[in-house]
């Protein structure tokens, strides 16, 4: 292997830990729900990309700098969080667990069908931010619009930290996902929490999904599958429920899928992304954070 | 005496299947009641019915006149009702400084709070020498003590134990039950329920036995001989129909 190669491989393992970000955040909000009702939601991939259409709708009618596009699609996902949560979860029974899945595979192809719908199909250009900034670091070249996508992505990923582990709130969010019985004793309302979590991982799916959007400069109904199916991915390599796990997670699976671009072509690179994922479920299958087990 | 619980023909049931079945009931204000019965008499369906996590089919459970039934969980901890539960259920995550917050989650004086968790410390040093470490790595009598603090964080009117002596070495389970005796004598009115009948006698102003949902027994201690406490609460009277 030559000098430059390297530097290839090694650039386009950086391109997608920085990518990788997305991929980070979208595993959050699985993982989040999953931690908080042991509940899969099935249509927070599609969701976001929903978040991120509305956003682009929004900003159609209002002149606004770009930059309010992420702001914008933060809140929209909070909205269609919300909503997913009173149509999916609030009055379905929580005791047979295909139920809320087969309902949020329903908003899944809903939401689908309406952004089909509503673009007839074609797919809509996405503003992509610092996108003619590019950092030359030795003989690396950093793209502008993917550091900018990466340190959003911590900066959300480390306002969603301060909430859960220094706020009343994340108090509350902790104590309902660990011994929600002992929560409801301590005066904690359980379907306020689980209300408030749709909302919190809607925010953070709005985000990433347009970060998504901004990175590929396009935005499709054809993406929230392979988002769905990433973010799945990303949440079980992490650890079921784990927050550190689902960024890591994150991090190396966007890493390993640009890698494997690189090497074996954009056909074959999902079919690297599952091997990984089999080689967790085979040596390592609680993830790499697995919640570790109290003492009863 | 001034009653802080009444319990009035209470139903509760799983399905079909009557785990209370009429239960009729009352604990003084200022006082240490005890729940005394074999397991599966439906001791702690009652505890769940009073702090509202399960709805009784019928009946009506009062707090100094006000009916709880119906009201969410939530609801009912700010009336002044706190229960500290079966088997501990801390949060095995968070630190013991997180747990006694959790317990104070409807309380919006936070310097209050702050001087109630040092209060706390004070009660229990072994809290105190645990605050940052994660409720899990307890042992069972401090996962104990922990969860009589975060019940107690609420303030509440009325305390509910179900069972705090469940799997603690003799030496803990009276240290617990010196602190029971303790709240009371603060002034907290105590509802409890209790397999050690030996010592829950000892604390008790007055007990109830319970049997297959129904109460077959109300009286002080020393009315009835404790050999035959000990046989109705651990077996029952009643040959099961199983």
């Amino acid at each position: 292997m030559s000098y430059l190669d390297v530097i290839d491989t090694l650039q386009s393992v950086a391109d997608g830990v920085l990518f990788g970000a997305t991929y980070s955040l979208l595993g959050i909000g699985f993982t989040l729900v999953f931690g908080v009702m042991h509940k899969i939601n099935l249509s927070y991939a599609a969701a976001s990309i929903g978040a991120a259409y509305a956003s682009l709708i929004v900003l159609s009618v209002v002149k606004a700098p770009a930059i309010f596009i992420f702001l914008l699609a933060g809140l929209a996902g909070g909205i269609i969080g919300f909503m997913i949560y009173v149509v999916c979860f609030r009055f379905i029974p929580q005791a047979n667990p295909l139920a809320t899945l087969m309902s949020t595979v329903g908003a899944l192809l809903l939401i689908d069908e309406i952004i089909v719908h509503a673009t007839v199909g074609i797919p809509v250009p996405y503003p992509a931010l610092f996108s003619d900034v590019i950092v030359n670091a030795g003989p690396f070249t950093l793209r502008g619009d993917l550091m900018f996508m990466f340190a959003l992505g911590c900066l959300s990923m480390l306002l969603l930290l301060v909430l859960l582990y220094r706020t009343k709130l994340g108090i509350a969010t902790r104590a309902v996902a660990q011994q929600p019985v002992a929560a409801q004793l301590c005066g904690i309302s359980i379907p306020r929490i689980n209300g408030l979590t749709f909302v919190i991982t809607g925010v953070v799916g709005g985000i990433a999904g347009a970060m998504i959007g901004a990175a590929i400069g396009v935005l499709s109904p054809l993406l929230s599958l392979p988002l769905t199916t990433k973010g799945l991915i990303v949440t079980v390599i992490g650890g079921l429920g784990s927050i550190p796990g689902a960024i890591i997670a994150g991090l190396l699976v966007g890493g390993f899928e640009n890698l494997f671009q690189y090497f074996r072509g954009v056909t074959e690179r999902d079919l690297y992304v599952m091997l990984l994922l089999f080689g967790f479920l085979v040596f390592r299958p609680g993830g790499i954070f697995s919640p570790a087990a109290g003492r009863d | 005496m001034e009653a802080m619980l009444e319990i009035a023909d209470v139903v509760t049931a799983y399905g079909k299947i009557e785990a209370l079945k009429g239960v009729s009931l009352s604990a003084a204000k200022g006082r240490i009641t005890c729940l005394l019965g074999p397991n599966g008499a439906g001791k702690t369906t009652l505890m769940m019915s009073i702090a509202g996590a399960l709805k009784p089919r019928q009946g009506s459970i009062r707090l100094e006149g006000s009916e709880l039934v119906g009201l969410s969980p939530a609801r009912i901890v700010g009336n002044g009702v706190a229960l500290v539960p079966e088997n501990r259920l801390v949060f095995p995550q968070m630190s013991v400084r997180e747990n006694l917050l959790a317990g104070a989650y409807q309380r919006n004086d936070s310097g209050e709070v702050t001087a109630d968790i040092e209060r706390m410390y004070a009660r229990f040093p072994r809290l105190k020498e645990r605050r940052e470490q994660l409720a899990g790595t307890l042992s069972g009598g401090e996962q104990q003590m922990l969860a009589v603090a975060r019940a107690l964080m609420s303030r509440p009117r009325l305390l509910l134990m179900d069972e705090p002596s469940l799997g603690l070495a003799p030496i803990v389970v009276k240290e617990i039950f010196g602190i029971i005796a303790e709240l009371n004598r603060e002034g907290v009115t105590i509802f409890l329920v209790e397999q050690n009948a030996h010592l829950a006698l000892q604390v008790a102003h007055h007990f109830y036995l319970m049997e297959q949902g129904r109460v077959t027994f109300s009286g002080n201690p020393g009315e009835l001989a404790e050999d035959e406490v000990i046989k109705r609460a651990y077996l029952g009277t009643r040959r099961s129909a199983g």
